[in-house]
């Protein structure tokens, strides 16, 4: 007993001198010599940067030509997707907002536009710019699309059916054939879409190895959807050697490879881009899995990450941040909360399964009514989404019989059950 | 629609297609401004501002050999450009006054997103801070309308925030309005624990009180004469002798303690502290040798003037607006007279019990006063001569 004692107290005591070093450490200094490295940025040897650079010269000369603003915010927010840098979603931003103060503004900007608040996922306000723009142009296939993507996305299916249905008068098969494939993969015709996509391939070889890694990313989604890992995993790799480094695509790949079991895999893929959040997100996952020894210091600075994003009131990361309660905190009401929250912006299956898992762990199953509504009207069949919900019927099930059986309580069985839909996700520690 | 529209429509649309896909990896930009009042110099406010490095690179170009990599050197290089940049995207303005910042360094820190230059600044009002800070911020309008920045305010032990940016600029602040009854209240404490622990000033008013439950009946025929004080009959007169004592004392007492804070009376306070060792120790001799007898509340009015002076020593370097300090001079005073009755009180009511008794008469008031004559002399000598008696230090009034 004195023993436990006394080495609770040396813990203690270490922790303390710990976050005393750390807070020292926060503390704004002066570096040691002009040579010291404090940030890296873009570099104009990335031909990307020196078009940009080059393109915002030529703006700044010619501030009045719409087509160069359009096209170096564009740059902007291509260049914030490969690198997953949020700040580019602003600076594009910059570019147009004088162009939107017109009346009209024009259409060109305003698809720009929502394509900027679409990946701050406000996607009610680039929902809403996206009808105007329909409003004064019916046929802009650039609007269908994005609108179909949105509404997907907020699993508004009707509508992102009906936008790509638009996009087959335009003659062209191609991109309204990924458009239904993309929504076909989440609405119970996985296989179709695998189908169709793979005879797509080809056509989409010609195309600029962007569009060439996306489809790549599409295919990989959608036989993790059936369940063809070992398909899917080509799939991923073979996107990543296309566009190596590309943010949204190694925060994927990442998480099919922890739902694998394979954290070292996974860790080896982002380890390597800490700066990222999404990146590093998933390396405190893997580490956790593996019980590294730097996992604890790692996922104080991830919950510091999340600390500042909350501190500025954004909620793009509701989703990452509910995921990370629940599996790393294993605070299952704030997860809950958060991804209850996330539901309101967003419905795609990796929301469907946070709030699911969360709903579980907090024991509040129905809090994820809304996404057995969604699955019952959508067939989605991924199997971890599909045992999830199983789960939440089942305790919902158990709660009504419970209360019929007139019982008090249900913690027993509810309490299992959290345990076991928190350790499915393989994000949780390797158990 | 022509094959290389259409190839270029599709392309483009691809493109913009994939975005739904994009995870950003970083928040987006913000920029911490944190403000701090000062006690000491209450038209000051020190501030500290983060600004991004990456954010001041794609504003200024900072990384000037475009390797990619930000050195302190860039940094230090382009300080007055930052600055320049920087500063007037924020204005401080106090009753519509602006307080112009003035930046007093440069350092940098670590954010959880990368580094960031840190601008050390002082922003100085044209009168005292005011009850209401309004604040505007502008940093990076023209190239990042989703930069924030997060501002907090640290006034008197309250934290204010607020988060500004291109689209809400301005926000006003209350924050020097603390809640004037804990300020009351804390001030009282203090002036309850500068009684009880200065011991001299109690010595003093229990000096003077010791002969209230006694009536002095004649002239003493010698300095050891047992004979002077007899008992009162009632309580009443030992009352009133009481409440005059007091009254006098706390009067003039606030009058000076009053002019020594708000910066009207300043006597050196060797002076000061010697003063009060001198009036103890007439004080205690009155009750050896009778020299005022029922006019001890004129010994305390009098002195209470040098007393006050002593009190204001608890409230050294005290600077506050004028509420503010009406406030805790209010509750300082109230604070001494609690420390005051608190402390002689019971001994009073214990006084009258034994006042009839020899070792009341004798041990206390003869012997009792001589003991207090001899510290306090021991504490005129040292305070007069500025010099410390050795093995006398545990009779130090703090």
């Amino acid at each position: 007993m004195t023993l436990k004692v006394f080495v609770a107290s040396c813990l203690a005591a270490a922790c303390l001198s710990a976050s005393l070093a750390r807070a020292d450490q926060d503390r704004p200094y002066v570096p040691a010599s002009n040579d010291v490295v404090l940030q890296t940025v873009p570099s104009i040897a990335d031909p990307r940067v020196r078009a940009f650079e080059a393109l915002r010269a030529e703006q700044a000369g010619d501030p009045g030509n719409m087509a160069l603003s359009v096209r170096l915010s564009t740059e902007y927010l291509d260049y914030g997707r490969d690198t997953g840098d949020a700040r580019y979603l602003g600076r594009a931003a910059a570019v147009i907002a004088p162009w939107l103060m017109r009346r009209p503004p024009p259409v060109p900007v305003l698809l720009v536009h929502a394509t900027i608040l679409q990946s701050k996922h406000e996607f009610t306000a680039a929902r809403a710019v996206l009808m105007n723009v329909l409003r004064r142009q019916p046929d802009n296939e650039q609007a269908w699309l994005t609108l179909a993507t949105v509404a997907q996305v907020q699993g508004d299916y009707g509508t992102a059916r009906k936008s790509c249905g638009y996009l087959l008068g335009g003659g062209d098969l191609l991109v309204p054939l990924v458009c239904l494939s993309s929504l076909n993969a989440v609405t119970g015709g996985a296989t179709r879409s695998d189908r169709i996509l793979q005879a797509l391939w080809p056509q989409v070889r010609a195309q600029p190895v962007a569009v060439q890694s996306w489809m790549q990313g599409i295919m990989a989604d959608t036989a993790k959807y059936l369940g063809n890992d070992a398909e899917a995993d080509r799939h991923f790799r073979t996107a990543l050697q296309l566009t190596p480094g590309d943010n949204f695509l190694l925060a994927d790949y990442a998480d099919f490879l922890l739902d694998q079991h394979r954290p070292r895999a996974a860790l080896d893929l982002v380890k390597d881009y800490p700066s990222s959040d999404t990146s590093f997100l998933r390396q405190v996952y893997a580490e956790s899995a593996l019980n590294s020894p730097r996992k604890e210091a790692d996922l104080t600075q991830m919950a510091r990450r999340f600390a500042a994003i909350d501190q500025r009131g954004s909620r793009t990361y509701r989703r990452e941040e509910a995921g990370f309660a629940l599996y790393m905190q294993h605070d299952p009401r704030r997860a809950l909360q958060l991804a209850q929250e996330n539901w309101t912006v967003q419905r795609a299956p990796e929301d469907m399964r946070v709030l699911l898992a969360a709903a579980i762990a907090a024991q509040h199953p129905e809090a994820a009514q809304p996404v057995l509504d969604q699955l019952a009207s959508s067939r989605f069949q991924y199997e971890v989404v599909v045992k999830l919900a199983a789960r939440v019927r089942e305790a919902l099930a158990n709660e009504q019989v419970a209360r019929i059986a007139g019982a008090p309580t249900l913690a027993p069985s509810m309490t299992r059950q959290a345990e076991r839909a928190v350790s499915v996700p393989s994000k949780s520690p390797a158990q | 629609m022509s094959s290389r529209r259409a190839l270029f429509a599709l392309t483009l649309s691809l493109l913009l297609y994939l975005l739904p896909g994009i995870a950003v990896a970083h928040k987006e930009s913000d920029a911490y401004v944190s403000l701090r009042t000062d006690v000491r110099h209450p038209d000051e406010l020190w501030g500290e501002w983060d600004v991004a490095l990456r954010d001041l690179d794609f504003a200024l170009g900072i990384d000037s050999n475009h390797d990619g990599r930000i050195t302190w050197g860039e940094v230090r290089a382009h300080r007055g450009a930052i600055e320049r940049y920087v500063l007037p995207a924020l204005i401080i303005r106090g009753d519509g006054l602006v307080c112009p910042i003035t930046p007093t360094g440069q350092l940098i820190d670590v954010h959880s997103d990368g580094a960031y230059d840190v601008i050390p600044f002082v922003a100085r009002c044209d009168k005292e801070i005011p009850d209401r800070l309004m604040l505007t911020y502008q940093l990076f309008r023209d190239v990042d309308p989703y930069h924030r920045g997060i501002i907090t305010v640290y006034a008197h032990g309250e934290i204010a925030g607020a988060v500004l940016g291109p689209a809400d600029p301005t926000t006003t602040l209350d924050i020097n309005r603390p809640d004037r009854w804990r300020q009351f209240k804390s001030f009282v404490f203090d002036g309850v624990l500068h009684i009880w622990t200065g011991p001299d000033h109690l010595l003093f008013i229990l000096s003077l009180l010791l002969p209230s439950v006694l009536i002095c009946r004649r002239r003493p025929f010698t300095l050891l004469d047992p004979g002077v004080w007899q008992p009162v009959e009632h309580f009443w007169p030992a009352a009133v002798e009481l409440v005059k004592v007091i009254s006098g004392f706390t009067v003039s007492h606030s009058v000076t303690l009053s002019l020594a804070v708000l910066g009207y009376v300043n006597l050196p306070s060797r002076l000061v502290e010697s003063g009060i060792a001198l009036s103890i120790i007439v004080a205690a001799f009155n009750n050896i040798y009778p020299l005022f007898k029922r006019r001890a509340w004129l010994v305390a009015f009098a002195f209470g003037f040098i007393h006050g002076l002593g009190f204001a020593s608890g409230l050294a370097g005290l600077s506050l607006p004028p509420v503010a300090m009406a406030v805790s001079l209010g509750g300082f005073n109230v604070g001494v007279e609690i420390g005051q009755e608190t402390a002689v009180l019971p001994l009073i009511a214990l006084a009258f019990l034994i006042r009839g008794s020899r070792f009341y008469r004798i041990g206390v008031m003869r012997i009792g006063s001589w003991l207090i004559i001899a510290v306090a002399a021991l504490w005129l000598v040292q305070r007069a001569c500025d010099i410390l008696i050795p093995g006398t230090g545990f009779l130090m009034p703090s």
